[in-house]
């Protein structure tokens, strides 16, 4: 196949897609976040953050930290290093091919 | 399509939904008004006026830390309860970049001061010359993070700088006043920002064991 059109199929499906793309754009400007955050900037439900969370975490994307502020609990999301990177890889091959298309 | 450029900025100008920051902010700008009032108010050569003079340092100092401070505390209990904890990345500034900053801030500060001694009656200027340079700084946070309203308080340092500066009110007490106005200005842009808030972010019922914590 081309390297032209192969291009696409390189892109790392796991962050394709749109959820999970807003929530590692959001993330890599981001120091931490927690779940509430994470929710309403993204606007999905708590049941489809969860599983869009729990896959980049799969993933070794995100890191997942449960702690309390106070007495109250706090679920603290960060993007890994591996995230970052993947997150760089990702956008630049995406850039890339929107240019050549 | 996603678009990542606008979900990232958005991230950033979330930082600032609640007005917390520019009440903060505009709290140091009436700190500032009332200390240059205090010196204009005490005759030049008294002892008081060399203590005060002395205290800028502190003055300064002391309002990073309390803007710290405050918007931390309220931050606690107004913001994250509502729209949720966010941390963002502390960016320390490249040598390159930090060296460019104090030669700029250098050049302006020496560019002041040669005028100030070649020319006092440049005193009467002092106002317009505050006005411009924290529009010019506001200015720059503006385009960096998008919010309208930074772009209208650009505008009302320059304005309110030149106004007083016209009005014949130069000096420290013309310093003081423009301090205090646009101090004033800020804080409002502040509250009504918080006030606006408030009002879209309720808090959420609390979290059942079944919660997004409970995983």
């Amino acid at each position: 196949m081309p390297a032209d059109l192969r291009a696409p199929a390189d892109i790392d499906r796991l962050i394709h897609e749109p959820a999970r793309l807003a929530l590692t754009a959001i993330l890599s400007v981001v120091d931490s976040a927690d779940f509430l955050y994470l929710q309403r900037e993204t606007g999905l439900t708590k049941g489809n953050l969860s599983s869009h969370l729990a896959k980049l975490e799969e993933a070794g994307y995100v890191a997942i930290e449960k702690t309390y502020r106070g007495r109250v609990p706090l679920t603290l999301v960060r993007l890994t290093e591996a995230g970052a990177a993947a997150f760089k890889a990702y956008r630049a091959r995406f850039k890339k091919f929107l240019e050549k298309s | 399509m996603v678009d990542i450029e606008k979900i990232e900025k958005r991230a950033v100008q979330s930082f600032y939904d609640d007005g917390l920051n520019e009440i903060a902010l505009g709290l140091v700008f009436l700190l500032l008004g009332g200390y240059f009032f205090a010196q204009a108010a005490i005759p030049e050569g008294s002892p008081f006026n060399a203590v005060l003079s002395a205290l800028f340092v502190l003055v300064i100092l002391s309002s990073g830390f309390l803007v710290n401070r405050f918007i931390r505390f309220f931050k606690r209990r107004m913001t994250y309860p509502r729209t949720g904890y966010v941390a963002f990345k502390k960016k320390e500034p490249s040598p390159k970049r930090r060296a460019a900053a104090m030669i700029v801030g250098g050049i302006i500060g020496a560019s002041l001061a040669a005028l100030y001694t070649l020319s006092p009656s440049l005193k009467a200027l002092f106002p317009a010359l505050n006005g411009l340079l924290l529009a010019v700084a506001v200015l720059l946070i503006a385009n960096k993070i998008g919010l309208v309203r930074f772009y209208a308080l650009a505008a009302a340092s320059a304005v309110i700088g030149v106004a007083v500066t016209a009005a014949g009110v130069g000096d420290l007490k013309g310093v003081s006043l423009y301090y205090g106005l646009f101090g004033a200005a800020v804080v409002i842009s502040g509250l009504t920002a918080l006030v606006v808030y408030l009002r879209r972010s309720p808090r959420p019922e609390p979290e059942g064991p079944e919660g997004p914590d409970a995983r």
